[in-house]
């Protein structure tokens, strides 16, 4: 088993560790899930069809409508959530998505590191929302 | 670490009250994670208030708990009974008319929800509008004003024609800064980001809304998924406000972009060389008239047949496109068994009334409604009408990626209306160049 680090910038702090769910697409966020349940609704989603819930979830930013973390919230409300949640990049959505959650976060990847191209989904990962630093267990399903 | 005024330190400290004090903590955490150093004073917002469907996963007859835990993110109970005195707050699109459920196939209890989270919005100081166009009552930011809104369009248009400053912030977020009266300065509203990042060379001649509609959604597709600002040149003829918020909404949906610099027209961008202020051109793309007609092509069903639902009005109409309707409409009868709907903001409404345009439209056999809309309203609705006609690209690829599976129409507003009046859609109302 192969372990790679990478690290990003921490904003919001906690240790946590689960099942990748890699969205390389990011989510739609109007209507992308059931916050409910935590399914992904997107019709043109890879990873339609799974929860969200409990995972570390990985995505690029967000996507489309500026209601992109009403839907993340209420699933944080339903008890839905991912354990945490990492992101290549940072944009306003992802910020405010990110203080309702509470969960440990972590944006800003350097070149090289995208953990959207290094995580498949699946791959165990543990991540310090403090430090910024992610641990990958290759290929461990 | 973000720099707090004394006045936000006092807020912070809880000497203005529990909301506020969550109000300005969440905005500090977001400003945290987009690594903004100070805020900034918000002196318009809109806000999304109603009994919308994302907080169904709280059934609580207290308003006031639903409201703290999904749009503060905690799981307490703060009243929600004051917001920025400084700060012009209208409410965007409800879940329902203030006035109508039965024509929108809605349970009285739903409705009276709706109309309970709203009073109490209204009673903490958010004026009812229910408009996704603030800006029909009044709501107008200038060049340099910082705001806040719920609007995708409304941002990208705010920041491009008005020059004022928002970012993508979210519902959550609208309300926290309508209360505490904060937004992180960070993104759009720091001069310096407001530069151009990608350039198209627009070949395609665009006459009408809906070319310009699809120019939209032609550069939505071309730009990469993170947050730009392009810049367009091109030779363009009788640009007006219809078809530039057209325009900005239909880009704003297909894309992460929610500034765009016109050469020529919007403020910041009197010459290319002003748009880039010095950056280098991250993207360079042309548009044809090819690329304006496929981007068409799969926006529009093809199967003929009866139509049951033609909607208008993505965004709210003016009083000016109600004219025009009414004017097009005079002396001809919608066909049986065809829901013609024209979408509005309450006081468009009644000057509708007081010209006769309502009369008009509704001695054809269609009806102005106000405050919502068939894609906010959602498939309790929409599952009724197999055959949908809109004149909005916003409007018909929301219902499009609803669950429902119906057939979906989209062109200019006189193949609209020709399809009420005749009850059928045919291949020669598909919008051609």
């Amino acid at each position: 088993m192969e372990k790679i680090v990478i690290q990003g910038r921490g904003v919001i702090p906690g240790v946590v560790e689960g099942e990748a769910l890699v969205c390389p697409h990011s989510i739609t966020g109007w209507g992308g899930i059931d916050p409910k349940t935590g399914v992904i609704k997107d019709y043109d989603n890879p990873n339609k069809g799974k929860s969200i819930k409990d995972t570390i979830l990985i995505m690029p930013g967000s996507k489309g409508s500026n209601g992109w973390s009403c839907y993340f919230g209420a699933a944080r409300a339903a008890g839905a959530a991912p354990k945490g949640w990492i992101f290549t990049g940072i944009d306003t959505s992802v910020g405010v998505a990110s203080a309702v959650m509470g969960i440990p976060t972590i944006v800003e990847f350097p070149e090289g590191q995208d953990p959207c191209k290094l995580i498949k989904n699946g791959d165990y990962v543990r991540m310090d929302g403090s430090t910024g630093i992610v641990e990958i267990l290759v290929g461990e399903e | 670490m973000i720099r707090l005024t004394e006045e936000e330190q006092r807020m912070l400290d809880g000497e203005e009250g529990r909301l506020k004090q969550v109000a300005i903590e969440n905005i500090i955490r977001y400003g945290e994670v987009l690594g903004a150093e100070e805020l900034c004073k918000v002196t318009k917002a809109t806000v999304f208030c109603g009994n919308h469907n994302y907080l169904e996963v709280n059934d609580s007859p207290d308003f006031h708990e639903v409201f703290t835990k999904l749009n503060m993110g905690r799981d307490e109970v703060i009243p929600f009974d004051r917001t920025c005195p400084d700060c012009y707050i209208q409410s965007c699109v409800a879940a329902c008319d203030l006035h109508e459920y039965k024509a929108f196939n809605q349970e009285k209890e739903f409705f009276d929800r709706d109309h309970y989270f709203i009073e109490e919005a209204r009673k903490a100081g958010v004026t009812v509008v229910g408009s996704c166009s603030p800006y029909l009552t009044g709501w107008i930011p200038v060049r340099g004003e910082h705001y806040v809104t719920t609007e995708s369009g409304m941002t990208i248009l705010g920041n491009s024609l008005w020059g004022a400053c928002c970012n993508s912030d979210g519902i959550e977020a609208a309300f926290w800064s309508a209360i505490c009266g904060r937004t992180p300065k960070w993104g759009y509203h720091v001069q310096e980001e407001r530069h151009a990042t990608h350039l198209f060379h627009v070949e395609a001649s665009l006459d009408s809304v809906i070319e310009w509609e699809l120019l939209g959604k032609v550069m939505g597709t071309k730009l990469p998924g993170v947050v730009t600002t392009p810049v367009i040149v091109g030779d363009f003829k009788n640009v007006d406000f219809v078809k530039l918020k057209s325009f900005f909404t239909a880009l704003a949906i297909t894309s992460n972009c929610r500034m765009c610099h016109i050469v020529g027209i919007t403020p910041e961008a009197p010459t290319l060389e002003a748009a880039f202020a010095g950056h280098e051109i991250q993207g360079e793309f042309v548009v044809t008239e090819e690329d304006i007609q496929a981007a068409y092509e799969p926006l529009c069903d093809r199967p003929e047949g009866p139509v049951n639902l033609v909607s208008l009005g993505c965004p709210h109409y003016d009083i000016h496109q109600i004219k025009q309707i009414a004017d097009y409409l005079e002396g001809k009868k919608v066909a049986d068994g065809v829901n013609l709907m024209i979408w509005t903001v309450y006081p468009i409404k009644a000057m509708a009334d007081l010209n006769g345009y309502t009369r008009i439209i509704e001695e054809a056999g269609g009806h102005i409604y106000t405050s919502t809309c068939p894609a906010t309203i959602g498939d309790v609705f929409l599952k009724d009408y197999p055959n949908q006609v809109y004149d909005s690209l916003k409007q018909s690829g929301a219902v499009r990626s609803s669950s429902l599976e119906q057939n979906i129409y989209y062109t200019d507003v006189c193949g609209c209306l020709e399809a009420a009046l005749s009850g059928e859609w045919k291949e020669d109302l598909r919008w051609k160049k």
